[in-house]
């Protein structure tokens, strides 16, 4: 049995591409996310687990990484918003984004656009009230989440 | 609707108020009007926008505050020894040096305000908890933490205020230097409101409102990453500082350099609301250590700090309000004292001292209206501007004025507004202090919130909810967004101050290929200039939207900004895209100059259309394209004969134009337009437990003639929520040691996608005929959610004790207190009748 | 705050293994989905020396049933687990209902049953309602294993029965045999944190109320569950039995409410609790 240790080696899969590092154990995931991998598009919005600007594709499940260790995700498989649109090819959902005003600093939205692809996977016709649902954990301060909803519920629509 | 040139904005104009109309160009509704997708989306969609955090530089360090865990104390001792000794540490700073390298920031009141002393750092004293006492930078963000707990400072506490009256004693001084905590007092007298409360049917007099304390807490919190170039003195800030301009007249003389020396950088912002405009102190803290360290630093504020030390907006105490009422239900007009917190430093907020004078009559005609104001510190969080700042407040009081006297006197709600609304015949409409409410019809933009909310239904549908056990309530809120400052309002606050007008620069250039570029002085955090000034320079240039890059952000080096540059105040609609009009219609001036040289034609006959500039009903060759005049200028411009030099190339300062401002009658022209929000609320209360639900909301934002329609509703969307947290959770509140006990969004309840309401919007517009394009700012929208779910609140208690609502917040407990006893709160409420 | 200190941390591969690491090392703390403890880390209000990862040990992830008839709940359930869960919805629906209400799909995904009884914050969603439901915790420590009551799990705020070297291993949860359960309470916005909250079991012959967020661990409402013996459970009885539940209570005051809020916000969801349990209940 292996003894504790303050850093660790750790091997994981991030937006399809294999990474080994070695990091300290105390490093937050989303600060290996966007300080040692460079994928700034995961943001930090607050301290306590709330605002969900943070939210990345854990093995397959939306999860705030600010509350996740790098560690932790040792042998997961990653997505964040840098691997939705394939070669600058926008998802259906980025582009509802756009059409439907559903952003406007644009700071929560690559965590708005995680939690909604997850949601779309799982769920490809979510009624609005399954859409709140689905983003009770991504604050917004601009939009007021209309139009995000909006968004969200009328790519469900498109592909009814 | 197209814009109205009209001629004479006054009739019988009191001579301090003179108002010069711009005839807006009447354009052609290509892009302007139209709901353009934004350009902004692209990269923000795939996680590729650039926030100031996402910036690296290399051998950067990463900066730790350390503050103060006491509201109010003496340092004694700070020692950085143990921290310098950790490895990976590269420095730190204290006050000691702070006081040392720079001098206090310029301090905006007269005395004994403007006595007080500012530094970067606590200096000798802190005031506030989560004051920056020292600043440490390390190699990693998790090392100048850990440095941080190896600073050792020693406090000697001492007495706390966290109440504004107890403030006003002196008895506990937070600047020795000024003397008292009294930052500035004035009254502000216009017409003769002790005739119009002796000439009443009814006097309602109301002892206490209290507005309280919050803020828009944008997602991203605030920092820079700055660097300092020692070859040459400049420091650049790649920041997210919403009012550079302002930033540094501040910093500069701090830093006993020249403005030109501090260049700042924006990219992408995460919302800012004006929260992000009183940086200075951290900012100058960050150029000092870049200066000391020899490396790029780097801060990114906590979330914590953002709550508990960067910027809460207005708290303000309404005493001894009395109003005069006629028998018919006008209101002839109110005195109030209006008592401000501005918490441990005043900054920018003396000037929230006079910038509700803005809306003094709120929407209504009263005309004798007196306010007695002073403002003091306090052991809490400085207050800066927040969205609405200082006249969401004001409006605030006149609502609730409004709502109490219909209720005291049992009027109807709807009718003593449109009663006492200014009329749309009657616009544009000189307010008793002399501002000019440029157009609107407030009692058309109620009917359609009416509509909306389907209010013939509200009694029937107040007793199917009490079949359910619940209480329903209805409630209006009518505000105006007051958009485009004179900053001449300063000189109320300070004669002294050398401030006035307003001014915002941009630049267009039509570039070698064709190219059209965009620089404008603004700085974006979300309300799309981009977009917008791209599809006014396309209307002018005869494009399209795709074909004209807008420069993301404000780089002081683009030299396309003035003084007043920022994106605050709800004036982009007017001085940035007035700036961004002018250029671009200079430069297109030369394109039809040039074409017409070119073509061989009378200029007359040139049009811009299609990316092209052509003779009118030309043969098809008779064509230029952008890439070809671009070309001309840039690169091949030899055959122009040698009195012709057009460039393509244009900086254009708009300069709204204002009446000067007579400090003794305290009187002027403060803006230039007036949006106006009419909201709309049903609410449902829970007798047992207090909770309030929404059931329905309108929301109707009049604000001329809107550009981009989608992305005005957007800003409706997002100050609808502001209001609506505002209204029911979001709340700044202090024990008595001053600790803030809602610095988290735990305890700070903002809303979720699942706490918001079902929205209603519907627009109007009544163009404005003093802005460029017929354009009103209205992107802080005035508060109205608070006011209409507050009189809901107070609309559905009627029937349960009749509580009156005397507070801006009103969550589950605060609205259960009032169920419990309904009488300490109409005790605070006398109606003396003729 | 917001980031942590330096800490060891190791991932077992077996539950010896991790009680083991459990049982050695000074300031050792499992860590299981990290809602709770990685903020309290962040906050620095915590400092643990070592981390034991969970995240390997399958076996904790399970959802069965004992032999008598016990629904048995590995302490690493997540509660997206639970609400997905064919055993939950058949034994004891409430403990999905009550699980698909704790602040969002991002938390639920990792937030786990064991993390949320072991922390016994006060406002935490599964201590009242493991109170009223009667359930057990199987607790392994390196000297064996032993199952301890719910009443004599919850010691105080942040303190369990569970202590330095042990593991919690399982939640167990009597069935629910026609019983009906109901949970109700006040929040800090929709799905947010409770001011004070109610979970409230009625069967046959059987009333087990309990109280959260009103004192450091969940309170039995004894004297409300004694009013309602024989009751027909009709609105006015319920009611009239929930008066005086306050009056025994000496909840905190804070910035959600005074404590006389609470005390009668308890009296409150406890009625509505024991009202929307017993609509629930199957006749005999």
């Amino acid at each position: 049995m292996e003894a504790p240790a303050r850093s660790r080696a750790i091997s994981l899969e991030v937006n399809g591409e294999q990474i080994e590092m070695e990091v300290p154990a105390r490093r937050l995931l989303v600060h290996f996310i966007r300080d040692d991998l460079g994928l700034t598009g995961t943001h930090v919005g607050c301290d306590t687990g709330n605002c969900g600007a943070c939210t990345i594709d854990l093995d397959g499940q939306p999860v705030k990484s600010c509350m996740a260790l790098a560690v932790q995700a040792d042998g997961a498989k990653i997505r964040t918003v840098e691997g939705l649109a394939a070669e600058g090819e926008l998802t259906a959902l980025q582009q509802a984004f756009n059409k439907h005003h559903a952003l406007q600093c644009g700071y929560c939205t690559p965590g708005m656009l995680m939690s909604a692809t997850a949601l779309l996977e799982r769920n490809p016709h979510p009624t609005e009230d399954e859409v709140r649902y689905a983003l009770q954990g991504n604050i917004c301060r601009c939009t007021g989440y209309v139009n995000i909803v909006e968004a969200v519920v009328a790519v469900g629509e498109e592909h009814a | 609707m197209s814009p109205t040139p009209s001629n004479s904005l006054l009739q019988g104009a009191s001579s301090s108020t003179v108002v010069e109309t711009v005839e807006p160009v009447v354009l052609e509704k290509g892009y302007i009007g139209r709901s353009v997708p934004r350009k902004e989306d692209r990269r923000l969609v795939q996680g590729l926008g650039t926030f100031f955090d996402d910036v690296r530089r290399h051998g950067m360090g990463y900066v730790h505050f350390v503050r103060s865990p006491y509201a109010h104390a003496r340092i004694l001792s700070i020692d950085v020894s143990k921290a310098l000794e950790l490895e990976g540490v590269y420095g730190t700073i204290t006050g000691d040096e702070v006081a040392i390298h720079t001098d206090p920031f310029f301090e905006m009141s007269v005395e004994p305000g403007g006595n007080i002393k500012d530094y970067a750092l606590a200096v000798g004293r802190v005031r506030h908890m989560g004051e920056p006492v020292a600043a440490v930078c390390a190699s990693t963000r998790e090392l100048a933490r850990d440095a941080a707990d190896l600073i050792e400072v020693e406090y000697d506490a001492l007495p706390v205020l966290v109440d504004a009256e107890e403030s006003l004693k002196d008895e506990v001084v937070l600047h020795d230097d000024a003397g008292s905590n009294v930052v500035w007092s004035g009254v502000f007298d216009w017409g003769d409101v002790d005739q119009a409360l002796a000439e009443a049917d009814h006097v309602v007099k109301i002892d206490r409102l209290h507005f309280h304390r919050f803020s828009s807490t944008p997602l991203e919190c605030a920092g820079a990453l700055v660097e300092y170039d020692k070859g040459t003195g400049e420091w650049t800030l790649t920041c997210n500082h919403q009012m550079p301009g302002v930033g540094a007249i501040w910093m500069a003389p701090a830093l006993r350099t020249g403005i030109d020396k501090l260049r700042f950088v924006t990219h992408d912002i995460g919302g800012g609301f004006g929260n992000k405009i009183c940086l200075h102190p951290q900012y100058v803290v960050l150029c000092l250590m870049a200066r000391k360290l020899g490396r790029p630093v780097q801060w990114t504020e906590w979330r914590t700090d953002q709550h508990t030390a960067n910027a809460h907006g207005n708290e303000r105490t309404f005493l001894d309000v009395e109003v005069a009422v006629k028998a018919d239900g006008t209101m002839t007009g109110f005195k109030v004292k209006a008592l401000d917190d501005c918490g441990a430093f005043p900054r920018y907020e003396p000037l929230g001292c006079i910038i509700w004078a803005q809306v003094t009559p709120g929407l209504y005609s009263w005309r004798n209206i007196r306010v007695d104001f002073t403002q003091v510190c306090t052991n809490k969080s400085p207050v800066s501007p927040n969205r609405g700042y200082s006249r969401m407040q004001h409006l605030w009081l006149t609502e609730r004025i409004v709502d109490i006297v219909a209720t005291e006197l049992g009027l109807d709600p709807v009718e003593v507004r449109k009663r006492n609304y200014v009329k749309a015949e009657q616009m544009p409409y000189e307010t008793p202090n002399g501002c000019v409410y440029d157009s609107g019809d407030y009692a058309a933009a109620l009917d359609i919130a009416l509509d909306l909310i389907d209010y013939g239904s509200i009694e029937e549908r107040r007793v199917e909810a009490a079949s359910r056990g619940r209480l329903l309530g209805f409630g209006i809120g009518s505000t105006l967004d007051s958009g485009t400052n004179n900053f001449g309002q300063s000189t109320l606050l300070n004669p002294d101050l050398q401030f006035s007008g307003n001014n915002e620069a941009a630049s267009v250039k039509l570039d070698i290929f064709g190219e059209v570029v965009v620089t404008i002085g603004t700085v974006p955090q979300g309300q799309g200039h981009e977009t917008t000034a791209a599809q006014v320079v396309a209307d002018i240039l005869g494009c399209s939207p795709e074909q004209v890059n807008v420069r993301r952000g404000h780089d002081t080096w683009f030299n396309s900004h003035a003084g007043f540059s920022g994106t605050y105040a709800s004036q982009f609609a007017f001085t940035g895209l007035g700036a961004v009009k002018g250029a671009a219609e200079l430069v297109r001036e030369d394109m039809v100059q040039l074409a017409a040289a070119v073509l061989q034609a009378p200029v007359d006959a040139i049009e811009l259309a299609d990316g092209f500039a052509r003779i009118k009903d030309g043969p098809e060759e008779a064509a230029l394209p952008f890439m070809a005049l671009g070309a001309i200028v840039n690169a091949n411009n030899a055959f122009l004969p040698p009195d012709f030099n057009p460039t393509l190339n244009h900086r254009f300062v708009c300069r709204p134009y204002f009446g000067m401002v007579d400090t003794e009658k305290k009187t002027g022209q403060l803006t230039l337009t007036y949006a106006t929000q009419i909201h709309a609320a049903v609410v449902e209360i829970d007798p047992e437990t207090g909770d309030v639900e929404i059931v329905d909301y309108a929301a109707v934002d009049d604000c001329g003639v809107r550009i981009n329609p989608q992305i005005v509703e957007g800003q409706v969307h997002g100050a609808t929520a502001h209001a609506i947290g505002a209204a029911l959770s979001e709340e700044f509140v202090y024990d008595e040691d001053g600790t803030l006990l809602t610095a988290n969004f735990y305890d700070y309840h903002v809303p979720h996608a699942m706490d918001m309401p079902p929205l209603k919007t519907g627009a109007m517009e009544s163009p404005s005929p003093v802005a460029p394009l017929g354009a009103k700012g209205m992107g802080e929208g005035g508060g109205g959610g608070i006011h209409c779910i507050g009189a809901a609140i107070q609309d559905a208690l009627r029937a349960a004790g009749g509580a009156i609502v005397y507070t801006s917040c009103n969550p589950a407990h605060r609205v259960w207190s009032m169920l419990q006893d309904p009488e300490a709160t109409r005790a605070n409420v006398k109606v003396v009748s003729r | 705050m917001v980031l942590l200190r330096e800490v060891g941390y190791a991932r077992p591969a077996t539950i010896e293994d991790a009680v083991s690491l459990l049982a050695t090392h000074d300031g050792a703390r499992p860590l299981a989905g990290g809602q709770t403890l990685v903020n309290v880390m962040k906050a620095r209000a915590a400092a643990p020396d070592v981390l034991v990862d969970l995240v390997d040990l399958d076996e904790l992830r399970a959802i069965g049933f004992s032999s008598d008839g016990l629904l048995e709940i590995g302490a690493m359930v997540t509660y997206t687990q639970l609400m997905g869960s064919s055993e939950v919805d058949v034994a004891r629906p409430i403990l999905a209902e009550v699980a698909s209400t704790i602040a969002d799909v991002q938390v639920r995904n990792r937030g786990t049953v064991g993390g949320n009884v072991c922390v016994s914050d006060p406002t935490n969603h599964f201590p009242p309602l493991l109170v009223a439901l009667g359930a057990t915790f199987t607790i392994r420590a390196e000297s064996g294993e032993r199952t301890v009551s719910a009443d004599e799990f919850f010691l105080g705020v942040y303190l369990t029965a569970v202590g330095e070297g042990e593991l919690l291993t399982k939640v167990n949860v009597p069935p629910s045999s026609g019983a009906g359960d109901g949970f109700a309470g006040v929040t800090i916005g929709k799905h947010g944190t409770y001011i004070v909250d109610a979970a409230a079991t009625v069967s046959g012959d059987d009333v087990r109320i309990a109280l959260g967020c009103v004192a450091a661990t969940p309170v039995r409402a004894s004297a409300m569950e004694e009013r309602l013996t024989g009751s027909d459970f009709s609105e006015d009885s319920v009611r009239s039995a929930a008066v005086g539940v306050g009056a025994t209570l000496d909840p905190p005051a804070d910035v959600h409410g005074s404590a006389d809020y609470r005390r009668r916000l308890a009296e409150v969801s406890a009625a509505r609790a024991v009202l929307q349990a017993a609509r629930r209940r199957r006749a005999k």
